[in-house]
């Protein structure tokens, strides 16, 4: 049988790899920078080796808000996977499948054909959206769970360039139920670069830096009002407060946290009914740490450092509640609410008890912790609510393909190159159901 | 006289057309042409469109509205009341001023916005499109 290559053409990054197995081959940016000192573009995992200089690098992306629209920039990058990164010796002899958007627009549609078909030549192609992949991977983990049993489940992707609240309902997207929330990882990262650059630093350029801040430090809060008046605290009674040593190009060119500890003494703060201020007194004498104080409270002029306070739980913030950036759009769980009250009543118990976070954004802490305080109330008390989280979220989608390419329908499945350049692309695209 | 200038001047203009006075397309000292570099027949620069333009393009407004597409599966805006937001400091506002129609924090505000003038009012309720418009 012909290899097939898996990839998940994320806004972000990109998975590829070949089906069947457990991890993807390649994981890289989606995305072609040019650092300051160079002229040369650095595609995908270039930008990641240690040699080069990200400080203010210009960045080109092939998708705008997850969709595909230069897809000249798409076939470099392509390409430069297929050739460098993946075992792929002829895709004329391999069949490919693509991870689109949701409901991706006709034209872009065929835009991608002609890419995969006509510049790749690959014989195959199987389309899928993620929210079928990532039910399709839960259920094939616990076969007698909930998920596979009903083969229901609601799929909440938190990725890159958007979040979508999709119902499956036997392996297929019920595309009359899927909501949009127009905010994911980009939009958090940029977020908090205007925040950092109106308070202390210019960051304005540095996207792959405040990513690695983005990543680190920002954790989802339980409640605001009162983590607010924390981080409105001064010195060691901020639980919140930590630095980030920004790179000097010289010493480190990677950034970093300058104290670990201090970054983590969030987690101690436990809520419940206690009044927070007693609590967060008993907190502070557990955590004492003799000796640092000193040093914590210290600026170091010699290197450039910013500090963070409420940032950090103000970003991941706005997928709950978009009307705090001036967004027009409900937060993440009347947009799930939604989702489920599009489908039929018989299945609304169902969706509720298995939805599954998946997407590089639910990685903050407590996402999905805070997503169930803020659903328990708005869904009726009849229903329980469970959310599974998945093991790895960046690459459940890319699981979930590569377990359907090692199926034995698969190549079944597939419109072959031969019934496109018949057929052509509408025709074709309609085999996959969306 | 005349006429053999113009005469001459003809002349000259067969000799331009004819001359390649334009650089010749092929120039043997350089790595990449001219012609490779900007193919002819394609345009420079930008030749994608963002995807606002695309969906444009795509004319959804003739679309079936029961037919979910790009456009439609928007979440839309909550039900829940907004927070009501201080129009002077920008804090949680629990009152309003029926008067004027600005919210307001506290005591203190409330006795800031009584003496503004109503130009002023009208220009905070205009920052959060409230302002009355007289047509």
């Amino acid at each position: 049988m012909s290899n097939v290559v898996v990839l998940d053409n994320g806004g972000g990054l990109i998975k590829a790899g070949i089906g069947g197995e457990r991890e993807p081959t390649a994981v890289v940016p989606n995305c072609v920078g040019r650092p300051l000192s160079s002229k040369k573009w650095l595609i995908g995992d270039q930008l990641h080796s240690p040699s080069s200089d990200l400080t203010s690098a210009s960045l080109r992306r092939p998708l705008d808000r997850g969709y595909l629209i230069n897809p000249d920039l798409q076939r470099d990058i392509w390409s430069h996977i297929f050739t460098s990164l993946l075992p792929l010796k002829n895709p004329s002899l391999s069949s490919l499948l693509l991870v689109e958007p949701l409901l991706n627009l006709p034209s872009i549609q065929r835009s991608i054909d002609e890419l995969v078909f006509e510049d790749f030549n690959f014989n195959s192609l199987f389309v899928a959206d993620s929210p079928s992949l990532v039910h399709l991977y839960e259920a094939s983990r616990s076969p007698y769970g909930l998920v596979s049993k009903t083969q229901t489940s609601l799929v909440v992707d938190c990725g890159f360039s958007f979040t979508h609240a999709a119902p499956v309902f036997q392996n297929f997207t019920l595309n009359y139920g899927v909501k949009r929330l127009d905010l994911g990882g980009k939009a958090l990262t940029n977020y908090l670069k205007e925040l950092v650059s109106y308070r202390s630093v210019n960051v304005m350029d540095e996207t792959f830096i405040m990513d690695d801040v983005k990543e680190k430090l920002c954790f989802v809060s339980l409640d605001v009002e009162r983590d607010l008046q924390i981080a409105r605290r001064s010195g060691r009674d901020n639980l919140f407060r930590c630095t980030y040593v920004l790179p000097d190009g010289v010493t480190h060119t990677k950034g970093y946290i300058k104290d670990p500890d201090e970054a983590q003494r969030y987690l101690n703060l436990e809520d419940g009914a206690q009044s927070p201020q007693l609590k967060t007194k008993e907190g502070m004498d557990r955590l004492e740490v003799p000796g640092k104080s000193n040093d914590r409270m210290r600026i170091d002029l010699t290197k450039n450092e910013f500090g963070l306070t409420n940032e950090r739980f103000i970003v991941p913030e706005m997928i709950f509640r978009p009307a705090d950036l001036g967004m027009n759009q409900a937060g993440l769980a009347e947009c799930i609410v939604r989702a489920v009250n599009a489908c039929h009543p018989y299945l609304h118990p169902v969706l509720y008890e298995s939805i599954i976070l998946t997407g590089g954004s639910t990685l903050f802490p407590r996402f999905a912790e805070r997503l169930e305080r803020e659903l328990r109330p708005l869904v009726p008390d009849e229903y329980q609510v469970k959310i599974t989280t998945q093991e790895d979220p960046i690459l459940g989608v890319w699981r979930g393909g590569s377990l359907l390419a090692s199926s034995p329908d698969f190549e079944a499945m597939c419109v072959t190159k031969a019934e496109y350049e018949e057929l052509g692309s509408a025709r074709c695209r309609r085999r996959f159901f969306h | 006289m005349l006429s053999e200038h113009s005469l001459f001047v003809l002349q000259m203009e067969q000799e331009v057309i004819e001359a390649d006075i334009v650089l010749p397309t092929h120039l043997s000292f350089k790595k990449v042409q001219m012609y490779e570099k900007y193919p002819k027949g394609q345009a420079r620069g930008r030749h994608w469109k963002h995807l606002k333009q695309i969906i444009q393009a795509e004319n959804y407004q003739n679309y079936p509205p029961d037919e979910s597409n790009y456009v439609n599966i928007e979440s839309p805006p909550s039900m829940h009341p907004c927070k009501r937001i201080c129009d002077i400091t920008g804090y949680e506002a629990p009152y309003y001023d029926p008067r004027t129609n600005l919210r307001y924090a506290n005591a203190d505000v409330f006795k800031l916005i009584r003496s503004l003038p109503n130009e002023y009012v009208q220009r905070y309720l205009a920052l959060r499109n409230a302002a009355v418009v007289l047509k």
